[in-house]
């Protein structure tokens, strides 16, 4: 028998590919990490420190260049004239959707994925969430619950430092936190108002952010500079090119291979006994083989390998239940006072409201339910963009901090459906050669009832704070795919014939195969999903080592 | 400018050979004063002087902040030809007016000629509450480029970055 090239191989190097690495490695295992991307060298690519006037377009963006190469990436929240590297070309990598039903599938391929360009938002799923789908008669019940992926958040926590304030709440568990940062004037003072009215039933925090507050794990804390998107190279939000890869490193155990873009899976009866991969710069062909396989290459592109490898789908989910989180419903206002204070520095991070509704009561229009993120400040020199008059009157007003204001967005839960889907094109493929995706999706009532419902409330949690001009969001809801929190399309389950993957983000067809990105997710949760992918990671590494252990892999 | 982008320019302007001459420091003149120049000429020295007055006028301190090469810029390389093309023709209409007024072209119109001019147009486009107007762009521009600057930031108090957090600091 061939000895085999690795003990593990690792399918992408980004948030969970990253956790897989550094698991695996650790447990003893030689670990083949593929990333379809570039590497990354922080000293070279982190540039958050560079001003605008170093930027040929000051920020704004090389427009004719993203309307060319990247119009759908340009779309990310974090997207800028310098963070537009970290993000696919869209010419090299095509899908397709319905002309009516546009759906953005932002893509990240460099080694560390979108870990370098997420929004770092990290909350607890709770036992409503992984009871939501029982409970309301939805698709298929999780195959876990709360307690037993609690100790894998404790153990993500303190190694990715997460700041944080406790709440004490039962569906927003509390975690590992570090100290909190701080709210402003502002903030503090609606907090205060918001509890006053409505007491713990509407609750506002600081928002738990995967950014150190004191220095962790050899990781320098924040020093409030802003532009997280465009690298740090104090190390101090979580990626895993800042600190899971470093990690895997260390073990002497892993072997890192960029430009690697995996062209399927290949299978020897209900093994997976390789991955056939693609070198992005040579084209050269070439396979690797292992004992255990970790997908790791976000929702849709695992979806699409396992859909080119016609691999692990006897259910029939496979790029079914595609999800996201809807955006764009809440409201903002303004505040009288605080004009002798502002805030210094650039705090990467913002407020939370924890979900309230349908938690101890039942809303009549929608199941499920939102938070909300936001904050509050005073605008500066932009309000003197669009400002009357001109001379030195003008000039004054860019000292003018303005008045005070404060926004609420709302992120809300999606249902998983069946009808929204992902394919195989038929005909459309990537620059490599390889198929690309048609994708359906599209919200249903209960998400557009749940966006209407933000407006309504945000207003309800301003008007509580004294703001004045209170003004709904008018924008409508986001795209489908636009808040980057794409998840579902390979379910986990506790019936092979319903899902895809078993309790340990295990293949049903194929035990040797583990999925831990957001393919894997059941339901959708409310809250940012990274550090539930991390915890399902983790928990996944140290099933499938004991398995192989036991020789039962 | 990136490098390959400079390469490209050079080579446009047939300036590769003649680098062969130049020592380290004129070298070193040459790609600083590249930087400085958008890449491609696509409004006339009078054009450009307009807008440059203009820029002053809006905002006193554009001309030190180079606010105008910024502008050209993005009249070069960002905005639409029928954007750019706009824009150009709403400086024309800025010459017509002073000369209505002062007999002049706006460059050469006395000061207060200027700045009547543009407090005229000032209020008509925010009368007609259009961002859209060749002028709203004008001080869009002028005021981001400025604030984007490094004499603009450090007037601010924007840059150099405080490195640290404080979300009730006194004004």
């Amino acid at each position: 028998m061939t000895p085999l090239d690795f003990d593990a191989i690792v399918v992408g190097s980004g948030m969970t590919g990253g956790w897989a690495a550094k698991e695996l490695t650790e447990l003893g295992l030689r670990t083949l990490v593929l990333e379809a991307g570039r590497p990354i060298v922080p000293e070279q690519d982190y540039v958050e420190h560079k001003p605008p006037w170093e930027m040929p377009f000051r920020g704004l963006g090389d427009r004719r260049a993203v309307a060319a190469r990247q119009p759908v990436q340009s779309h990310s929240a974090s997207f800028d004239e310098l963070s537009h590297v970290f993000w696919t070309d869209d010419a090299d990598n095509p899908y397709s959707t319905p002309p009516d039903r546009p759906f953005f599938w932002f893509r990240a391929r460099q080694v560390g994925g979108k870990s370098i360009i997420w929004g770092r938002q990290v909350y607890r799923w709770s036992d409503l969430d992984f009871a939501a789908n029982l409970r309301d008669g939805i698709a298929v019940d999780w195959p876990i619950r709360y307690a037993d992926i609690a100790p894998w958040y404790d153990h993500v926590e303190r190694f990715i430092g997460v700041s944080g304030q406790a709440e004490g709440l039962a569906h927003l568990p509390d975690g590992q936190f570090l100290p909190p940062m701080a709210l402003n004037c502002v903030e503090q003072h609606v907090q205060h108002r918001i509890a006053d009215q409505f007491g713990r039933a509407r609750v506002l925090t600081i928002g738990r952010v995967a950014n150190l507050t004191v220095q962790h794990n050899g990781r320098a804390p924040c020093h409030y500079c802003g532009p997280c998107q465009r690298g740090c190279i104090t190390r101090s939000y979580f990626s895993s090119v800042n600190a899971t890869l470093p990690a895997a490193q260390a073990t002497g155990r892993l072997t890192l291979r960029p430009f690697s873009i995996v062209k399927g899976l290949i299978v020897s009866g209900n093994r997976v006994t390789g991955v056939r991969v693609i070198d992005a710069n040579t084209r050269a062909d070439r396979v690797y083989s292992a004992r255990v396989i970790f997908l790791c290459a976000s929702a849709l592109e695992s979806a699409r390998i396992l859909l080119n490898s016609g691999l692990g789908n006897s259910s029939g989910q496979v790029g079914r239940n595609i999800m996201d989180h809807i955006k764009w419903g809440g409201a903002s206002g303004v505040f009288d006072g605080w004009t002798d204070a502002r805030t210094i520095g650039e705090r990467p991070n913002g407020i939370y409201v924890p979900r309230f509704r349908n938690v101890t009561s039942r809303h009549p229009d929608f199941i499920r339910g939102y938070g909300f993120q936001g904050g509050a400040g005073r605008a500066g020199w932009q309000a003197a963009l669009h400002a009357p008059g001109i001379g030195p009157a003008l000039k004054a007003r860019l000292s003018d901090l303005g008045p005070w204001s404060m926004s609420f967005g709302g992120f809300g839960e999606m249902l998983p459906r069946e009808a929204n889907r992902a394919t195989l094109h038929p005909t459309l493929v990537d620059a490599w050669g390889i198929p690309s995706l048609h994708i359906e999706c599209q919200w249903s009532e209960n998400e557009l009832a749940i966006h209407r419902d933000m407006n309504v409330t945000a207003a309800e949690l301003l008007e509580a704070a004294g703001a004045k001009n209170i003004e709904p969001n008018t924008s409508g809801p986001s795209t489908p795919g636009g808040t980057n929190h794409e998840m579902g399309t390979a379910r986990m389950g506790r019936d092979p014939k319903t899902s895809v993957l078993n309790g340990w983000n295990q293949s049903w067809d194929v035990p040797n195969l583990f999925v831990t990105d957001g393919a894997a997710m059941t339901s959708s949760s409310c809250q940012n999903p990274s550090l539930t992918y991390m915890a399902l990671t983790a928990r996944a590494c140290h099933y499938a080592v004991a398995q192989l252990k036991r020789r039962d892999l | 400018m990136e490098r390959r982008e400079l390469i490209r320019w050079l080579v446009a302007t047939a300036g590769l050979q003649s680098l062969n001459a130049l020592g380290a420091t004129d070298l070193l003149a040459l790609g600083r004063d590249v930087h400085r120049r958008p890449l491609r000429r696509v409004v006339s020295t009078r054009a450009e002087r307009t807008v440059a007055v203009a820029a002053e006028r809006i905002l006193p301190g554009a001309t030190e902040a180079n606010v105008g090469a910024f502008i050209e810029k993005m009249l070069a390389d960002w905005h639409t030809p029928a954007e750019r093309e706009r824009f150009l023709a709403g400086l024309a209409d800025l010459d017509t007016r002073c000369r209505a007024r002062a007999a002049h072209d706006f460059v050469d119109c006395s000061e207060t000629d200027q700045i009547a001019v543009l407090t005229a147009l000032d209020d008509e486009v925010f009368a007609a509450g259009t961002k859209d107007h060749w002028f709203a762009r004008l001080k869009y521009l002028t005021v981001y480029g400025y604030c984007t600057s490094e004499i603009g930031m450090r007037a601010l108090h924007l840059y150099p970055a405080p490195w640290r957090y404080d979300g009730c600091a006194p004004v």
